[in-house]
């Protein structure tokens, strides 16, 4: 019982990571980012290689692969993505799943559908506690999440250019008016978020077997958890995370692996029913007052 | 024509100008619009419209509902782009700037519906008032207690969600803060909109002291002529997006067409 509890939890923090990226991009810019999976893939990828390459450590590589795909978000944002966001949700659905498609097959292209993984030494290594085992990497990884996800909270909150941010995703024709340059503060949403993804698909790459389509499983619960904890909102995102590690850490041993995305669905079914603005949902963001 | 300093003498009735509301004088005016045409994609709404405010001058821009008057506040804003015509502003032509630049110029608008950031609290709100601003922490907080000093209502709702507010208070909010990114030219948008007489009242004598406490020039957008030319000394006359009118505020409350057409007396 423990142990489940203990499993969903760490998965929890990971989950957390990959939703607050996503959650950010849809509470500021109204953006259903599907290219979200892709930068998971790609994040993961940058840590493989750079594993297998030149023997970094995954976890030193996780700000390489933020930095990288804060300048690919960064880019796609300024260029395409910023010359579309005025004609609403479906166009930019459709123009983040071209960009999916293009990342997911490129990769594909260079690095074939083989699964791969990253074998440190320490990857086996766990503590036990009272008969509970806590992996050490799921444990580090956790940690991690976490702290990047406090950082990345406190930077919302504290510094000028995250009250532009929230701003902008309150009333973006107001925010314009207080001298805001939205243009650059979706630019920056953006890529945020893709580095947030980079760094969660690099700690994925420590725990999970990667492929060209790891991102996908990770950006349904992305949206799960972003609709579960309130759209835009990071304790949110924290606690949705958490929440659907252990949904699905407990489906797992009850009902077997196999239900553990229809529990993920089930949840969102429910939540849409019973609080449409999420759990933690602030008033007034999101569209919803 | 008399050189006059102060703008209320040079326009002082039976000195009254036909045709053009600008007083003659030799000072360049703070805010020049020249031949503005403004359209919504392939439909026009300004046609030749030619503005000029002074500095330290309240200026009121009146007209019925649709005939473009926010269109011209949001274009000297910035927010929109015009389709021709100038826009002079300090004597450097600003047309086609957008949003951020024309509050980093000193041209603030106080947008119609207040557009508050609903889920910040007010004290947040006036505060983002001042993002362009570049002139340090302390001068931000001297304005910030001073915005606090007129509309002390606000001090008690500082940490209450913007949105969650009366209309009245919205709109103090609002202007608070626009005052926020200390303006030369503020601009304010239908002030007067879906509040209560007393209100009304309240924000015009406000409106007051702020111009008498810091000089600043405003153009004012206003459906209610008579709440527009209670602040404002010299208007404007638009109608399905053309000036039809311009002169003091004297003049055009006096003016029997005006009065019948705006004010349904």
């Amino acid at each position: 019982m423990t142990q489940i509890v203990v499993n969903g939890l760490l998965t929890g923090g990971v989950y957390a990571l990959v939703a607050v990226g996503f959650s950010l991009v849809w509470g500021v810019m109204n953006v259903v980012n599907i290219a979200h999976a892709s930068y998971i893939m790609l994040g993961a990828y940058i840590s493989y290689w750079l594993f297998h390459l030149y023997g970094w450590d995954p976890f030193l590589s996780i700000p390489v692969s933020m930095a990288a795909l804060f300048v690919l978000g960064y880019l796609v944002a300024s260029v395409v993505l910023n010359r579309v966001i005025r004609y609403g949700l479906v166009m930019t659905l459709v123009l983040t799943f071209g960009v999916d498609l293009i990342l997911q097959n490129a990769a594909l292209i260079l690095w074939s559908a083989d699964y791969r993984s990253i074998t440190p030494s320490y990857a086996g290594a766990s503590l036990a506690v009272g008969g509970v085992m806590i992996p050490y990497v799921r444990f580090a990884v956790f940690l991690l999440a976490l702290v990047l996800v406090v950082l990345f909270s406190l930077f919302l909150s504290k510094t000028r250019t995250g009250n532009a941010i929230q701003a902008t995703a309150l009333n973006p024709f107001a925010a314009q008016l207080t001298g805001v340059r939205i243009d650059r503060i979706y630019a920056l949403t953006y890529a945020i978020g893709a580095a947030l993804a980079a760094a969660a698909g690099s700690m994925i790459s420590v725990i999970y077997t990667i492929q060209p389509q790891v991102g996908n499983v990770f950006l349904t619960r992305a949206f799960v958890i972003t609709v579960l904890g309130g759209l835009g909102s990071i304790p949110g995102a924290l606690l949705g995370g958490v929440l659907l590690g252990l949904a699905e850490s407990f489906a797992t041993v009850t009902v077997g692996i196999g239900w553990s995305q229809a529990v993920s669905f089930g949840l969102l079914v429910l939540i849409l029913v019973v609080r449409p603005q999420g759990l933690l949902g602030r008033r007034f963001f999101g569209g919803v007052g | 024509m008399a050189q006059v300093p102060a703008a209320k003498d040079a326009l002082a009735p039976g000195k009254a100008h036909h045709g053009t509301a600008a007083p003659q004088r030799q000072e360049s005016p703070l805010l020049k619009v020249e031949q503005l045409e403004v359209a919504y994609g392939e439909v026009q709404v300004i046609w030749g419209v030619d503005m000029e405010v002074y500095d330290r001058q309240v200026v009121a821009l009146v007209g019925s509902n649709g005939a473009g008057k926010s269109t011209i506040l949001k274009t000297i804003a910035g927010a929109l782009k015009p389709k021709a015509g100038r826009l002079i502003f300090a004597g450097q032509d600003v047309t086609g700037q957008s949003a951020a630049d024309a509050v980093r110029r000193g041209i603030v608008l106080v947008p119609e519906g207040r557009q508050l950031f609903a889920g910040m609290t007010v004290h947040e709100n006036l505060l983002m008032g001042a993002y362009a601003r570049r002139d340090g922490k302390r001068a931000i907080r001297e304005d910030l207690d001073w915005v606090y000093s007129l509309f002390p209502e606000l001090v008690r709702k500082r940490g209450q969600l913007a949105g969650t507010m009366s209309g009245g208070e919205q709109q103090m909010c609002a202007i608070g803060r626009g005052l926020m990114g200390r303006p030369r030219l503020l601009l304010l948008d239908e002030l007067s909109l879906g509040l209560a007489p007393v209100v009304v009242d309240r924000l015009v004598e406000i409106v007051t002291r702020i111009h008498r406490e810091r000089n600043l020039a405003i153009l004012l957008v206003e459906q209610d002529l008579n709440v527009a030319l209670a602040m404002a000394e010299r208007g404007y006359v638009l109608e399905t997006g053309r000036l039809v009118r311009a002169g003091t505020a004297e003049e055009l409350l006096a003016d029997e067409t005006i009065r019948t057409a705006y004010l349904g007396i």
